[in-house]
Protein backbone atom coordinates (compact mmCIF):
# COMPACT_ATOMS: atom_id res chain seq x y z
CA UNK A 1 0.00 0.00 0.00
CA UNK A 2 2.75 2.30 0.50
CA UNK A 3 4.83 1.40 -2.20
CA UNK A 4 1.69 1.80 -4.29
CA UNK A 5 1.13 5.56 -2.87
CA UNK A 6 4.81 5.91 -3.02
CA UNK A 7 4.73 5.00 -6.98
CA UNK A 8 1.91 6.97 -7.80
CA UNK A 9 3.38 10.08 -6.06
CA UNK A 10 6.39 9.44 -8.25
CA UNK A 11 4.65 9.14 -11.91
CA UNK A 12 2.25 12.20 -10.72
CA UNK A 13 5.30 14.41 -9.84
CA UNK A 14 6.83 13.20 -13.50
CA UNK A 15 3.41 14.01 -15.29
CA UNK A 16 3.78 17.46 -13.66
CA UNK A 17 7.33 18.33 -14.41
CA UNK A 18 7.45 17.14 -18.07
CA UNK A 19 4.45 19.31 -18.78
CA UNK A 20 5.62 22.62 -16.61
CA UNK A 21 8.89 22.11 -19.01
CA UNK A 22 6.51 22.68 -21.79
CA UNK A 23 5.58 26.50 -21.53
CA UNK A 24 3.77 25.86 -24.82
CA UNK A 25 1.72 23.54 -23.92
CA UNK A 26 0.69 25.62 -21.15
CA UNK A 27 -0.14 28.02 -22.93
CA UNK A 28 -2.08 26.87 -25.79
CA UNK A 29 -4.49 24.96 -23.58
CA UNK A 30 -5.41 28.36 -21.81
CA UNK A 31 -5.38 30.17 -24.62
CA UNK A 32 -8.41 28.26 -26.28
CA UNK A 33 -10.97 28.85 -23.04
CA UNK A 34 -9.42 32.69 -22.54
CA UNK A 35 -10.31 32.79 -26.64
CA UNK A 36 -13.43 31.38 -25.46
CA UNK A 37 -14.35 33.84 -22.58
CA UNK A 38 -13.84 36.44 -24.54
CA UNK A 39 -15.33 35.77 -27.60
CA UNK A 40 -18.37 34.24 -26.64
CA UNK A 41 -19.29 36.72 -24.19
CA UNK A 42 -18.89 39.37 -26.65
CA UNK A 43 -21.25 37.31 -29.80
CA UNK A 44 -23.73 36.46 -27.39
CA UNK A 45 -23.68 40.08 -25.42
CA UNK A 46 -27.14 40.91 -25.83
CA UNK A 47 -28.24 37.73 -24.31
CA UNK A 48 -27.70 38.93 -21.16
CA UNK A 49 -30.29 39.68 -18.46
CA UNK A 50 -34.01 37.90 -17.77
CA UNK A 51 -33.16 35.02 -19.95
CA UNK A 52 -29.96 34.25 -17.79
CA UNK A 53 -31.33 34.52 -14.34
CA UNK A 54 -30.72 38.43 -14.46
CA UNK A 55 -26.80 38.39 -14.72
CA UNK A 56 -24.92 39.15 -17.79
CA UNK A 57 -23.73 36.65 -20.53
CA UNK A 58 -19.95 36.52 -18.71
CA UNK A 59 -21.26 36.01 -15.49
CA UNK A 60 -23.54 32.54 -16.42
CA UNK A 61 -21.12 31.64 -19.33
CA UNK A 62 -17.93 31.54 -17.23
CA UNK A 63 -18.53 28.94 -15.16
CA UNK A 64 -19.39 26.68 -18.15
CA UNK A 65 -15.58 27.39 -19.50
CA UNK A 66 -14.42 26.60 -16.09
CA UNK A 67 -16.09 23.07 -16.85
CA UNK A 68 -14.76 23.11 -20.35
CA UNK A 69 -11.10 23.63 -19.63
CA UNK A 70 -10.63 20.68 -17.08
CA UNK A 71 -13.16 18.54 -19.77
CA UNK A 72 -11.21 19.22 -22.88
CA UNK A 73 -7.92 18.96 -20.48
CA UNK A 74 -8.32 15.33 -19.17
CA UNK A 75 -9.76 14.29 -21.73
CA UNK A 76 -7.07 14.42 -24.02
CA UNK A 77 -4.78 12.93 -21.18
CA UNK A 78 -4.84 9.17 -22.99
CA UNK A 79 -2.39 10.42 -25.12
CA UNK A 80 0.75 10.62 -22.68
CA UNK A 81 -0.09 7.37 -22.16
CA UNK A 82 0.11 6.53 -25.90
CA UNK A 83 3.32 7.95 -26.34
CA UNK A 84 4.78 6.13 -23.07
CA UNK A 85 3.67 3.17 -24.74
CA UNK A 86 5.51 4.02 -27.89
CA UNK A 87 8.36 5.07 -26.61
CA UNK A 88 9.13 2.03 -24.90
CA UNK A 89 9.10 4.07 -21.33
CA UNK A 90 6.04 1.87 -20.16
CA UNK A 91 7.16 -1.48 -20.76
CA UNK A 92 10.11 -0.20 -19.24
CA UNK A 93 8.48 0.80 -16.31
CA UNK A 94 6.53 -2.56 -16.32
CA UNK A 95 9.98 -4.51 -15.95
CA UNK A 96 10.41 -3.26 -12.28
CA UNK A 97 8.45 -3.71 -9.49
CA UNK A 98 6.13 -0.56 -9.57
CA UNK A 99 2.87 -0.90 -8.80
CA UNK A 100 1.06 -1.62 -11.66
CA UNK A 101 -2.06 0.53 -10.74
CA UNK A 102 -0.04 3.71 -9.84
CA UNK A 103 1.20 3.80 -13.38
CA UNK A 104 -2.50 4.37 -14.56
CA UNK A 105 -3.25 6.68 -11.69
CA UNK A 106 -0.44 8.77 -11.95
CA UNK A 107 -0.66 9.69 -15.31
CA UNK A 108 -4.86 10.84 -14.57
CA UNK A 109 -4.02 12.55 -11.48
CA UNK A 110 -1.19 14.01 -12.94
CA UNK A 111 -3.67 15.70 -16.07
CA UNK A 112 -6.45 16.38 -13.38
CA UNK A 113 -4.27 18.33 -11.44
CA UNK A 114 -2.93 20.05 -14.46
CA UNK A 115 -6.23 20.51 -15.79
CA UNK A 116 -7.65 22.33 -12.44
CA UNK A 117 -4.63 24.74 -12.21
CA UNK A 118 -6.05 25.58 -15.62
CA UNK A 119 -9.39 25.74 -14.24
CA UNK A 120 -8.26 28.19 -11.44
CA UNK A 121 -6.17 30.50 -13.76
CA UNK A 122 -9.91 30.82 -16.06
CA UNK A 123 -11.18 31.77 -12.53
CA UNK A 124 -8.79 34.63 -11.53
CA UNK A 125 -9.21 35.80 -15.66
CA UNK A 126 -12.99 35.77 -14.93
CA UNK A 127 -12.83 37.55 -11.81
CA UNK A 128 -10.09 40.24 -13.20
CA UNK A 129 -13.23 40.75 -16.11
CA UNK A 130 -15.80 40.76 -13.73
CA UNK A 131 -17.44 38.21 -12.89
CA UNK A 132 -18.30 38.32 -8.86
CA UNK A 133 -18.74 34.57 -7.10
CA UNK A 134 -21.73 34.66 -5.25
CA UNK A 135 -19.53 32.04 -2.59
CA UNK A 136 -16.41 33.73 -2.42
CA UNK A 137 -13.69 31.95 -1.90
CA UNK A 138 -14.87 28.61 -0.46
CA UNK A 139 -17.24 28.39 -3.38
CA UNK A 140 -14.32 28.54 -6.03
CA UNK A 141 -12.30 25.65 -3.77
CA UNK A 142 -15.73 23.54 -3.82
CA UNK A 143 -16.26 24.49 -7.67
CA UNK A 144 -12.54 23.42 -8.61
CA UNK A 145 -13.54 20.06 -6.72
CA UNK A 146 -16.61 19.36 -8.50
CA UNK A 147 -14.54 19.75 -12.16
CA UNK A 148 -11.47 17.48 -10.44
CA UNK A 149 -14.25 15.13 -10.36
CA UNK A 150 -15.27 15.44 -14.38
CA UNK A 151 -12.14 15.80 -14.86
CA UNK A 152 -11.37 12.49 -13.06
CA UNK A 153 -13.92 10.78 -14.95
CA UNK A 154 -12.76 12.21 -18.56
CA UNK A 155 -9.05 11.42 -18.01
CA UNK A 156 -9.23 7.52 -16.41
CA UNK A 157 -11.92 7.20 -19.59
CA UNK A 158 -9.48 8.91 -22.13
CA UNK A 159 -6.68 6.44 -20.54
CA UNK A 160 -8.89 3.29 -20.99
CA UNK A 161 -9.71 4.05 -24.58
CA UNK A 162 -5.95 5.11 -25.10
CA UNK A 163 -5.12 1.28 -23.85
CA UNK A 164 -8.53 -0.12 -25.46
CA UNK A 165 -7.56 0.91 -28.80
CA UNK A 166 -3.98 1.56 -28.70
CA UNK A 167 -4.18 4.55 -31.86
CA UNK A 168 -3.43 7.90 -31.60
CA UNK A 169 -5.60 8.63 -34.51
CA UNK A 170 -8.58 6.54 -33.07
CA UNK A 171 -8.40 8.01 -29.43
CA UNK A 172 -8.47 11.25 -31.42
CA UNK A 173 -11.51 10.93 -33.24
CA UNK A 174 -13.34 9.54 -30.54
CA UNK A 175 -12.36 12.13 -28.14
CA UNK A 176 -13.74 14.69 -30.43
CA UNK A 177 -16.94 12.61 -31.58
CA UNK A 178 -17.57 12.92 -27.54
CA UNK A 179 -16.40 15.92 -26.19
CA UNK A 180 -17.60 18.22 -28.81
CA UNK A 181 -21.53 16.96 -28.40
CA UNK A 182 -20.74 16.47 -24.27
CA UNK A 183 -20.61 20.30 -24.58
CA UNK A 184 -23.10 21.40 -26.62
CA UNK A 185 -25.87 19.59 -25.32
CA UNK A 186 -25.50 20.70 -21.93
CA UNK A 187 -26.57 24.03 -20.57
CA UNK A 188 -22.88 24.88 -20.63
CA UNK A 189 -24.01 28.09 -23.36
CA UNK A 190 -27.72 28.62 -22.76
CA UNK A 191 -29.61 28.04 -19.63
CA UNK A 192 -31.76 24.38 -19.67
CA UNK A 193 -35.20 26.56 -19.74
CA UNK A 194 -34.17 28.36 -22.78
CA UNK A 195 -32.91 24.64 -24.73
CA UNK A 196 -35.52 23.25 -26.80
CA UNK A 197 -37.44 20.41 -24.99
CA UNK A 198 -35.61 17.53 -25.72
CA UNK A 199 -32.15 18.87 -25.27
CA UNK A 200 -33.12 20.10 -22.15
CA UNK A 201 -34.31 16.01 -21.56
CA UNK A 202 -30.52 15.21 -23.17
CA UNK A 203 -28.78 16.99 -20.84
CA UNK A 204 -29.24 15.36 -17.93
CA UNK A 205 -27.70 11.87 -18.77
CA UNK A 206 -24.91 14.33 -19.79
CA UNK A 207 -22.19 14.43 -16.70
CA UNK A 208 -20.76 17.56 -18.44
CA UNK A 209 -24.38 19.51 -17.36
CA UNK A 210 -24.02 18.20 -13.74
CA UNK A 211 -20.53 19.82 -13.37
CA UNK A 212 -21.43 23.38 -15.32
CA UNK A 213 -24.72 23.69 -12.95
CA UNK A 214 -22.84 22.49 -9.74
CA UNK A 215 -20.30 25.35 -10.96
CA UNK A 216 -22.66 27.56 -11.88
CA UNK A 217 -25.10 27.73 -9.15
CA UNK A 218 -21.81 28.40 -6.55
CA UNK A 219 -20.92 31.05 -9.16
CA UNK A 220 -24.40 32.99 -9.68
CA UNK A 221 -26.88 31.98 -6.76
CA UNK A 222 -24.78 30.52 -3.50
CA UNK A 223 -24.85 27.08 -2.37
CA UNK A 224 -28.03 25.11 -3.49
CA UNK A 225 -26.87 22.11 -1.94
CA UNK A 226 -29.84 20.07 -3.82
CA UNK A 227 -28.01 20.51 -6.71
CA UNK A 228 -24.71 20.35 -5.32
CA UNK A 229 -25.07 17.31 -4.06
CA UNK A 230 -26.50 15.65 -7.12
CA UNK A 231 -23.58 17.07 -8.85
CA UNK A 232 -21.03 15.35 -6.38
CA UNK A 233 -22.62 12.13 -6.53
CA UNK A 234 -23.06 11.49 -10.41
CA UNK A 235 -19.44 12.53 -11.03
CA UNK A 236 -18.10 11.49 -8.27
CA UNK A 237 -19.56 7.33 -8.87
CA UNK A 238 -18.66 8.17 -12.99
CA UNK A 239 -15.06 8.67 -11.30
CA UNK A 240 -15.00 5.99 -9.66
CA UNK A 241 -16.37 3.69 -12.32
CA UNK A 242 -13.80 5.24 -14.92
CA UNK A 243 -10.98 4.53 -13.05
CA UNK A 244 -11.79 1.30 -12.14
CA UNK A 245 -12.51 0.49 -16.40
CA UNK A 246 -8.92 2.63 -16.48
CA UNK A 247 -7.37 -0.44 -14.55
CA UNK A 248 -8.95 -2.94 -15.81
CA UNK A 249 -7.86 -2.10 -19.54
CA UNK A 250 -4.65 -1.26 -17.85
CA UNK A 251 -4.02 -4.80 -16.43
CA UNK A 252 -5.38 -6.72 -19.50
CA UNK A 253 -2.70 -4.81 -21.13
CA UNK A 254 0.45 -5.18 -18.58
CA UNK A 255 -0.98 -9.25 -18.83
CA UNK B 1 25.22 -20.95 -10.79
CA UNK B 2 22.86 -19.79 -13.09
CA UNK B 3 20.96 -17.41 -13.26
CA UNK B 4 18.76 -18.16 -16.23
CA UNK B 5 17.25 -21.38 -16.74
CA UNK B 6 14.31 -22.11 -19.61
CA UNK B 7 13.16 -25.29 -20.16
CA UNK B 8 10.95 -25.78 -23.13
CA UNK B 9 9.99 -22.37 -23.28
CA UNK B 10 7.18 -21.42 -25.63
CA UNK B 11 5.40 -18.93 -26.93
CA UNK B 12 2.76 -18.92 -29.53
CA UNK B 13 0.54 -16.21 -30.36
CA UNK B 14 -3.18 -15.99 -31.78
CA UNK B 15 -3.22 -17.62 -35.41
CA UNK B 16 -0.76 -20.29 -34.41
CA UNK B 17 2.03 -18.12 -34.32
CA UNK B 18 5.20 -19.79 -32.66
CA UNK B 19 7.26 -16.95 -32.09
CA UNK B 20 9.42 -19.24 -29.79
CA UNK B 21 9.40 -22.76 -30.18
CA UNK B 22 10.68 -25.15 -27.22
CA UNK B 23 13.87 -23.97 -26.22
CA UNK B 24 16.34 -24.88 -23.10
CA UNK B 25 19.13 -23.28 -21.95
CA UNK B 26 20.68 -21.94 -19.50
CA UNK B 27 23.19 -18.53 -18.29
CA UNK B 28 25.74 -18.40 -15.90
CA UNK B 29 26.22 -15.73 -13.33
CA UNK B 30 28.22 -12.55 -14.69
CA UNK B 31 28.03 -14.23 -17.98
CA UNK B 32 27.15 -12.19 -21.53
CA UNK B 33 24.96 -14.27 -23.42
CA UNK B 34 24.10 -13.37 -27.02
CA UNK B 35 20.65 -14.68 -29.23
CA UNK B 36 21.66 -13.63 -31.98
CA UNK B 37 19.31 -14.23 -35.04
CA UNK B 38 17.38 -12.16 -37.63
CA UNK B 39 14.01 -9.97 -37.83
CA UNK B 40 11.20 -12.62 -36.02
CA UNK B 41 13.39 -15.19 -34.73
CA UNK B 42 11.86 -14.95 -31.82
CA UNK B 43 14.68 -12.79 -29.72
CA UNK B 44 12.16 -10.02 -28.39
CA UNK B 45 9.40 -12.89 -27.14
CA UNK B 46 12.30 -14.55 -25.67
CA UNK B 47 13.10 -11.60 -23.72
CA UNK B 48 9.56 -10.33 -23.07
CA UNK B 49 9.12 -13.75 -21.19
CA UNK B 50 11.76 -14.07 -19.11
CA UNK B 51 11.60 -9.81 -18.07
CA UNK B 52 8.03 -11.08 -17.07
CA UNK B 53 6.17 -8.33 -19.70
CA UNK B 54 4.48 -11.36 -21.52
CA UNK B 55 3.61 -15.16 -20.12
CA UNK B 56 4.73 -17.93 -22.13
CA UNK B 57 2.24 -20.46 -23.50
CA UNK B 58 4.19 -23.18 -22.04
CA UNK B 59 7.56 -24.47 -20.96
CA UNK B 60 8.86 -22.79 -18.10
CA UNK B 61 11.71 -20.06 -17.13
CA UNK B 62 13.46 -19.42 -14.07
CA UNK B 63 15.12 -15.92 -13.81
CA UNK B 64 17.34 -15.44 -10.58
CA UNK B 65 16.15 -18.03 -9.10
CA UNK B 66 13.29 -17.57 -9.70
CA UNK B 67 10.24 -18.92 -11.78
CA UNK B 68 8.71 -16.29 -14.13
CA UNK B 69 4.99 -16.93 -14.24
CA UNK B 70 4.96 -17.93 -10.46
CA UNK B 71 6.80 -15.09 -9.04
CA UNK B 72 7.00 -12.29 -11.36
CA UNK B 73 7.26 -10.06 -8.50
CA UNK B 74 10.95 -11.44 -7.16
CA UNK B 75 11.72 -11.68 -10.79
CA UNK B 76 11.50 -7.96 -11.56
CA UNK B 77 13.22 -6.77 -8.05
CA UNK B 78 16.52 -9.01 -9.55
CA UNK B 79 16.30 -7.79 -13.45
CA UNK B 80 17.41 -4.77 -15.47
CA UNK B 81 15.99 -3.97 -19.02
CA UNK B 82 16.83 -1.94 -21.78
CA UNK B 83 14.53 -2.64 -24.58
CA UNK B 84 15.21 -2.00 -28.46
CA UNK B 85 13.32 1.48 -28.18
CA UNK B 86 15.26 3.83 -25.64
CA UNK B 87 12.80 4.16 -22.55
CA UNK B 88 13.78 7.30 -21.81
CA UNK B 89 12.01 10.38 -20.40
CA UNK B 90 13.16 13.37 -22.50
CA UNK B 91 11.37 16.06 -20.78
CA UNK B 92 13.47 15.17 -17.32
CA UNK B 93 17.24 15.33 -16.67
CA UNK B 94 19.26 12.45 -16.34
CA UNK B 95 19.42 12.23 -12.96
CA UNK B 96 15.90 12.61 -12.89
CA UNK B 97 15.28 9.52 -14.85
CA UNK B 98 17.83 7.13 -13.34
CA UNK B 99 15.95 8.44 -10.03
CA UNK B 100 12.27 7.49 -10.87
CA UNK B 101 13.83 4.07 -11.09
CA UNK B 102 15.94 4.47 -8.24
CA UNK B 103 12.27 4.66 -6.33
CA UNK B 104 10.86 1.83 -8.42
CA UNK B 105 13.17 -0.57 -6.70
CA UNK B 106 12.74 0.88 -3.50
CA UNK B 107 15.70 2.28 -3.15
CA UNK B 108 16.66 5.32 -0.49
CA UNK B 109 17.58 8.78 -1.65
CA UNK B 110 21.32 8.71 -0.51
CA UNK B 111 21.43 5.41 -2.19
CA UNK B 112 20.40 6.70 -5.18
CA UNK B 113 22.46 9.37 -5.01
CA UNK B 114 25.49 7.35 -5.05
CA UNK B 115 24.21 4.96 -7.61
CA UNK B 116 23.51 8.15 -9.76
CA UNK B 117 27.53 9.14 -9.54
CA UNK B 118 28.96 5.66 -10.18
CA UNK B 119 26.59 5.05 -12.92
CA UNK B 120 27.03 8.01 -14.83
CA UNK B 121 30.79 7.48 -14.05
CA UNK B 122 30.35 3.88 -15.58
CA UNK B 123 28.77 4.39 -18.76
CA UNK B 124 30.67 8.13 -19.48
CA UNK B 125 28.12 10.28 -18.97
CA UNK B 126 29.60 12.31 -15.68
CA UNK B 127 28.67 15.92 -16.08
CA UNK B 128 25.23 15.33 -17.79
CA UNK B 129 23.62 14.51 -14.60
CA UNK B 130 21.36 17.46 -14.79
CA UNK B 131 20.74 18.05 -18.20
CA UNK B 132 17.77 17.66 -20.24
CA UNK B 133 17.60 14.23 -21.42
CA UNK B 134 16.29 16.20 -24.95
CA UNK B 135 19.66 17.00 -25.55
CA UNK B 136 21.40 14.12 -25.39
CA UNK B 137 22.19 12.40 -28.83
CA UNK B 138 21.65 8.83 -29.51
CA UNK B 139 24.25 6.75 -27.82
CA UNK B 140 23.97 9.24 -24.86
CA UNK B 141 20.02 8.06 -24.05
CA UNK B 142 21.02 4.47 -24.76
CA UNK B 143 23.80 4.60 -21.95
CA UNK B 144 21.64 6.56 -20.15
CA UNK B 145 18.84 3.83 -20.88
CA UNK B 146 21.59 1.02 -19.95
CA UNK B 147 22.11 3.10 -16.55
CA UNK B 148 18.39 2.85 -15.34
CA UNK B 149 18.51 -0.86 -15.51
CA UNK B 150 21.34 -0.86 -13.77
CA UNK B 151 20.40 1.14 -10.58
CA UNK B 152 19.11 -1.76 -8.19
CA UNK B 153 22.18 -3.52 -9.05
CA UNK B 154 20.55 -6.76 -10.57
CA UNK B 155 22.05 -10.05 -11.36
CA UNK B 156 20.64 -10.26 -14.62
CA UNK B 157 20.30 -7.18 -17.32
CA UNK B 158 18.14 -7.61 -20.58
CA UNK B 159 19.50 -5.63 -23.35
CA UNK B 160 17.08 -6.14 -26.81
CA UNK B 161 19.15 -5.26 -29.38
CA UNK B 162 21.32 -2.78 -27.90
CA UNK B 163 22.99 -1.16 -30.64
CA UNK B 164 20.13 -1.21 -33.35
CA UNK B 165 20.11 2.50 -34.86
CA UNK B 166 23.43 3.76 -33.60
CA UNK B 167 26.33 4.56 -36.31
CA UNK B 168 28.74 2.10 -36.06
CA UNK B 169 31.27 4.22 -33.97
CA UNK B 170 28.96 4.59 -31.31
CA UNK B 171 28.01 1.03 -31.41
CA UNK B 172 32.03 0.32 -30.83
CA UNK B 173 31.68 2.53 -28.09
CA UNK B 174 28.51 1.68 -26.72
CA UNK B 175 30.25 -2.19 -26.62
CA UNK B 176 32.81 -1.02 -24.67
CA UNK B 177 29.91 0.10 -21.80
CA UNK B 178 28.12 -2.85 -21.65
CA UNK B 179 31.64 -5.25 -21.12
CA UNK B 180 32.83 -2.76 -18.43
CA UNK B 181 29.23 -3.04 -17.07
CA UNK B 182 29.59 -6.86 -17.04
CA UNK B 183 32.73 -7.07 -15.39
CA UNK B 184 33.06 -3.95 -13.03
CA UNK B 185 29.52 -5.09 -11.41
CA UNK B 186 29.69 -8.47 -12.42
CA UNK B 187 26.19 -8.47 -14.04
CA UNK B 188 25.20 -11.73 -16.14
CA UNK B 189 24.08 -9.63 -19.63
CA UNK B 190 21.54 -11.12 -21.89
CA UNK B 191 21.49 -9.61 -25.29
CA UNK B 192 19.52 -10.43 -28.30
CA UNK B 193 20.93 -9.11 -31.59
CA UNK B 194 21.07 -9.53 -35.31
CA UNK B 195 24.90 -8.15 -35.97
CA UNK B 196 27.66 -11.18 -36.00
CA UNK B 197 30.23 -8.38 -34.41
CA UNK B 198 28.17 -7.26 -31.78
CA UNK B 199 27.83 -10.99 -31.05
CA UNK B 200 31.38 -11.85 -31.71
CA UNK B 201 33.00 -9.07 -29.68
CA UNK B 202 31.06 -8.81 -26.90
CA UNK B 203 29.19 -12.48 -25.83
CA UNK B 204 31.28 -15.22 -24.08
CA UNK B 205 28.61 -17.24 -25.63
CA UNK B 206 26.05 -17.32 -28.57
CA UNK B 207 23.12 -18.74 -29.39
CA UNK B 208 22.10 -18.89 -32.34
CA UNK B 209 18.14 -18.58 -33.15
CA UNK B 210 16.48 -18.69 -35.99
CA UNK B 211 12.24 -19.58 -36.41
CA UNK B 212 11.96 -19.51 -32.49
CA UNK B 213 13.98 -22.40 -32.30
CA UNK B 214 17.66 -22.52 -31.03
CA UNK B 215 20.25 -23.99 -33.87
CA UNK B 216 23.18 -24.09 -31.76
CA UNK B 217 25.07 -22.75 -28.44
CA UNK B 218 28.30 -22.11 -27.77
CA UNK B 219 31.40 -19.42 -27.43
CA UNK B 220 32.12 -17.73 -30.70
CA UNK B 221 35.49 -19.75 -31.48
CA UNK B 222 33.38 -23.03 -30.68
CA UNK B 223 30.90 -22.07 -33.01
CA UNK B 224 33.03 -21.59 -35.86
CA UNK B 225 35.59 -24.53 -35.61
CA UNK B 226 32.12 -26.53 -35.81
CA UNK B 227 31.67 -25.50 -39.36
CA UNK B 228 35.82 -26.86 -39.87
CA UNK B 229 39.28 -25.13 -41.46
CA UNK B 230 38.01 -22.61 -44.14
CA UNK B 231 35.35 -21.00 -46.17
CA UNK B 232 35.89 -20.78 -50.35
CA UNK B 233 33.47 -18.53 -51.31
CA UNK B 234 32.75 -19.10 -54.97
CA UNK B 235 31.08 -16.25 -57.74
CA UNK B 236 30.38 -18.17 -60.59
CA UNK B 237 28.14 -15.39 -62.18
CA UNK B 238 28.19 -11.50 -62.45
CA UNK B 239 24.10 -11.17 -62.24
CA UNK B 240 21.94 -13.15 -59.59
CA UNK B 241 19.26 -14.05 -62.08
CA UNK B 242 17.85 -18.08 -62.74
CA UNK B 243 20.50 -18.61 -65.08
CA UNK B 244 23.03 -18.18 -61.86
CA UNK B 245 21.03 -20.55 -59.74
CA UNK B 246 21.31 -22.97 -62.07
CA UNK B 247 24.95 -22.33 -62.60
CA UNK B 248 25.59 -22.35 -58.64
CA UNK B 249 23.30 -25.65 -58.63
CA UNK B 250 25.69 -27.38 -61.06
CA UNK B 251 28.50 -26.13 -59.49
CA UNK B 252 27.46 -27.47 -55.88
CA UNK B 253 26.91 -30.74 -57.62
CA UNK B 254 30.52 -30.97 -58.91
CA UNK B 255 31.89 -30.67 -55.66
CA UNK B 256 29.99 -31.80 -52.99
CA UNK B 257 31.46 -35.64 -51.84
CA UNK B 258 34.96 -35.14 -52.93
CA UNK B 259 37.31 -35.72 -50.23
CA UNK B 260 38.42 -31.99 -49.40
CA UNK B 261 35.05 -30.88 -49.39
CA UNK B 262 33.53 -31.19 -45.59
CA UNK B 263 30.17 -29.07 -46.94
CA UNK B 264 28.91 -26.48 -49.20
CA UNK B 265 25.95 -24.29 -49.34
CA UNK B 266 24.77 -21.38 -51.61
CA UNK B 267 23.97 -18.36 -51.36
CA UNK B 268 22.42 -15.53 -53.13
CA UNK B 269 24.73 -15.43 -55.90
CA UNK B 270 27.73 -17.21 -54.25
CA UNK B 271 28.53 -20.94 -53.37
CA UNK B 272 30.30 -21.14 -49.73
CA UNK B 273 32.75 -24.45 -49.71
CA UNK B 274 33.81 -25.71 -46.11
CA UNK B 275 37.36 -27.47 -46.23
CA UNK B 276 39.64 -28.00 -44.37
CA UNK B 277 42.61 -26.19 -45.57
CA UNK B 278 42.08 -23.37 -48.21
CA UNK B 279 45.41 -23.59 -49.18
CA UNK B 280 45.20 -26.81 -50.48
CA UNK B 281 41.93 -26.86 -51.72
CA UNK B 282 41.60 -24.00 -54.02
CA UNK B 283 43.71 -25.72 -56.62
CA UNK B 284 41.74 -28.64 -56.44
CA UNK B 285 38.38 -26.72 -56.52
CA UNK B 286 39.61 -25.15 -59.62
CA UNK B 287 40.94 -28.26 -61.40
CA UNK B 288 37.82 -29.70 -61.08
CA UNK B 289 35.78 -27.12 -61.98
CA UNK B 290 37.59 -26.23 -64.77
CA UNK B 291 37.19 -29.89 -66.43
CA UNK B 292 33.50 -29.65 -66.11
CA UNK B 293 33.52 -26.36 -68.10
CA UNK B 294 32.55 -24.26 -65.26
CA UNK B 295 33.95 -20.58 -64.83
CA UNK B 296 34.12 -19.13 -61.74
CA UNK B 297 33.82 -15.37 -61.85
CA UNK B 298 36.00 -14.78 -58.46
CA UNK B 299 37.09 -16.97 -55.76
CA UNK B 300 38.45 -15.56 -52.53
CA UNK B 301 38.94 -17.56 -48.88
CA UNK B 302 38.07 -16.54 -45.36
CA UNK B 303 38.36 -17.93 -41.88
CA UNK B 304 34.50 -18.96 -40.50
CA UNK B 305 33.00 -15.93 -39.40
CA UNK B 306 29.70 -15.99 -38.07
CA UNK B 307 27.51 -15.37 -40.24
CA UNK B 308 29.10 -18.98 -42.03
CA UNK B 309 28.23 -20.69 -39.07
CA UNK B 310 24.07 -18.63 -39.17
CA UNK B 311 24.58 -19.96 -42.75
CA UNK B 312 25.44 -23.23 -42.04
CA UNK B 313 22.54 -23.78 -39.52
CA UNK B 314 19.94 -21.30 -40.59
CA UNK B 315 20.76 -21.96 -44.61
CA UNK B 316 20.67 -18.37 -44.47
CA UNK B 317 22.55 -15.51 -44.05
CA UNK B 318 21.85 -12.38 -41.77
CA UNK B 319 21.35 -9.49 -43.71
CA UNK B 320 22.13 -6.07 -41.83
CA UNK B 321 19.28 -4.61 -44.12
CA UNK B 322 17.07 -6.92 -42.88
CA UNK B 323 17.17 -5.66 -39.37
CA UNK B 324 17.04 -2.23 -39.94
CA UNK B 325 13.69 -1.85 -38.83
CA UNK B 326 12.59 1.72 -38.09
CA UNK B 327 9.39 2.10 -36.00
CA UNK B 328 7.13 4.90 -35.91
CA UNK B 329 7.78 6.25 -32.81
CA UNK B 330 11.81 6.07 -33.65
CA UNK B 331 10.80 8.41 -36.92
CA UNK B 332 8.77 10.58 -34.72
CA UNK B 333 11.46 11.45 -32.26
CA UNK B 334 13.58 12.08 -35.17
CA UNK B 335 11.86 14.34 -36.57
CA UNK B 336 11.49 16.22 -33.03
CA UNK B 337 15.03 16.23 -32.73
CA UNK B 338 15.46 17.54 -35.96
CA UNK B 339 13.24 20.51 -35.34
CA UNK B 340 15.87 21.44 -32.03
Amino acid sequence: MMNALADTWHIVVRGLRSRIRMPVFIFMSLFQPVLWLVLFTQIFKSLGGSMMGGSSYLQFFAPGVVVMTVLFGSAFSGFGLLMMMDMGILSKMLATPVTRVSIILGQVIAAVVVSIIQAAIIFIIAAIMGVDVATGVPGVLLALFIVALLGLAFAAFSNGLALLVKRQETVMATTNLLTMPLMFMSSTMMPGEALPGWLNTVRHFNPVDYAVVGVRGLVLEGYVWSDLWRSLVVLGALAVVAVAFANMMFRRQAE
Amino acid sequence: MSVIETKALTKVFPGDVRAVDGIDFQVNAGEIFAFLGPNGAGKTTTIKMLNTLILPTSGSARVAGFDVVKHPAEVRKRIGYAAQDVGVDEQATGRENLALYGHFYRLDGKTIKARVKELFELVGLNGYEDKMVSAYSGGMRKRLDLAMGMIHQPQVLFLDEPTTGLDPQTRAHLWDYINNLAKTLGVAIFLTTHYMEEADRLADRIAIIDLGKIMTIGTSDELKKSIGGDVVTLTPCVQKDEDCKEFIRRTEAVLSGKPFVASTRPTDGELAVYVKDGGSAIPGIMQLLGSQGIEVKSISMSRPSLDDVFLKYTGRTIRAQEGARTTFAQLQRKASRRQK
